[in-house]
């Protein structure tokens, strides 16, 4: 299946995610952020109702209050640790990229929560996404100052 | 008609309105539950959350069975958590029959006041079909079969209750509705003109499958004739059916769904001489 919803954090795989998620709004509500959002049935008649998150709006900040609130399992309700979430993975665009173009730009490397880990500064002030690191939770892509953002969450698992 | 130009022994009072007042409450609380759960957990209130597909009120954790069986049937997985939260609707309709539609689904509600306009509106609808609980199952049946062919919780698209209770906190959190919640429009629009109550009667899955969950025991209608309750043939009950149906005929299961009503128009017209009552 065509991975280009980014789930909230414990979200199973794609095709299973759409199959488990019994579409209440739980995870919508308990969000303090509003950064999941119900999709629409113009969104496609499998996914109606189903949680996603428009990391540019909003992304997660990984506050971990949705997964335990999950009534089908659609969402892991045993993840506690933001570590170990899997959204996706952060995937620069180079081109577009201050610091990859010569700017001085760190923005997306200060804000990563798994701080100095999931993106580091090469050794010429670049950003790097370490893939193992990343959560895909969003935050860089919210604020990075290129529009559109040079850093784009790809979503789904590792597994 | 006034009961006392019917039978003489009519009864006043508050009694006879109660179940009515009743259900009215609860179908209000209801609505009310639905927009307050949005406006609590925006201000960070997160002891009640949730839906008509699944609702948690505490630890209490209660969800629709038709969605809970359409993501089982979907992922062909089963959560214990899931399965357990279904166990309450389903222990409802067993003891009190559908009183989840009758006293609590906000499609009922909305279609109750439907059939109320058009009824004062003297509506002539384009069909008429014969009362049937064949065609619920057979959509049911259908939904049931799609969820795992098509992967996803088919049947979600057409619950009424769930719709309008996710659109009502999208409409908090967003500040839009989504499309979807045409189908209410639809369903208003097709009970107006097309036939009466079309939804709850012929085609609402959720309905459908509350319906199958009774036994000899659960709560019924009972018209019961005997030397203390004698019928006056006042057709009182039948003119108070939102749903059309006939206490007073054969077989009123399971589309009935125990709101009371007739009981409650019985009572007016006969007081406690009424051959119309809950029974277990």
């Amino acid at each position: 299946m065509n991975k280009k919803y980014l789930r909230p954090p414990g979200a199973l795989p794609e095709t299973d995610f759409v199959a488990k998620c019994i579409r209440c709004g739980k995870c919508v509500q308990v969000c303090p952020y509003k950064a999941i959002k119900i999709s629409g049935i113009m969104d496609g008649l499998a996914v109606m109702g189903t949680p996603v998150i428009k990391a540019r709006e909003i992304p997660c900040y990984l506050c971990m209050k949705c997964p335990p609130v999950c009534p089908s399992g659609a969402l892991d309700r045993n993840l506690k640790k933001k570590q170990d979430v899997e959204m996706g993975n952060a995937v620069i665009n180079k081109k577009e990229c201050l610091a990859w173009q010569g700017t001085m730009c760190r923005s997306c490397y200060q804000s990563c929560p798994i701080f100095d880990e999931a993106i580091k500064m090469d050794n010429e002030l670049r950003p790097v996404v370490d893939d193992k690191k990343c959560v895909g939770c969003g935050i860089c892509e919210n604020v990075c100052p290129v529009e559109p953002s040079a850093i784009i969450v790809r979503p789904g698992s590792k597994s | 008609m006034s009961c006392r130009a019917v039978r003489n022994n009519c009864k006043t009072g508050v009694q006879k309105l109660k179940i009515k007042i009743l259900r009215r409450i609860t179908q209000a609380s209801v609505l009310l539950l639905l927009v307050l759960i949005p406006i609590l957990n925006m201000k960070g209130i997160t002891v009640i959350t949730g839906s008509l597909y699944s609702l948690a009120i505490g630890p209490l954790w209660i969800t629709d069975p038709l969605s809970g069986l359409q993501t089982i049937m979907a992922s062909l997985s089963l959560d214990v958590v899931l399965l357990l939260s279904m166990l309450i609707p389903v222990a409802l309709a067993f003891v009190f029959g559908r009183v989840f539609c009758g006293w609590m689904c906000p499609q009922n509600a909305i279609s109750e006041l439907v059939d109320y306009v058009s009824g004062k509106l003297k509506m002539k609808r384009l069909a008429n079909p014969a009362l049937s609980s064949t065609p619920r199952y057979v959509i049911l049946v259908v939904l049931i079969i799609l969820a795992p062919l098509l992967g996803f919780p088919v049947a979600n698209l057409i619950s009424s209750p769930g719709i309008i209770s996710v659109q009502i906190t999208k409409y908090f959190y967003e500040g839009v509705v989504g499309f979807e919640l045409s189908l209410i429009g639809l369903i208003v629009i097709s009970e107006m003109f097309i036939v009466r109550r079309l939804w709850c009667n012929y085609i609402c899955p959720v309905g459908g499958l509350l319906g199958i969950f009774r036994s000899g025991r659960t709560m019924k209608v009972v018209y019961a004739e005997d030397a203390a309750h004698v019928c006056g043939k006042c057709y009182a009950c039948a003119d108070a059916c939102r749903l059309g149906l006939d206490p007073m005929g054969e077989k009123i299961y399971p589309l009935c769904h125990n709101c009371g009503d007739c009981v409650a128009a019985c009572e007016k017209m006969q007081g406690s001489s009424k051959p119309l009552k809950f029974r277990f």
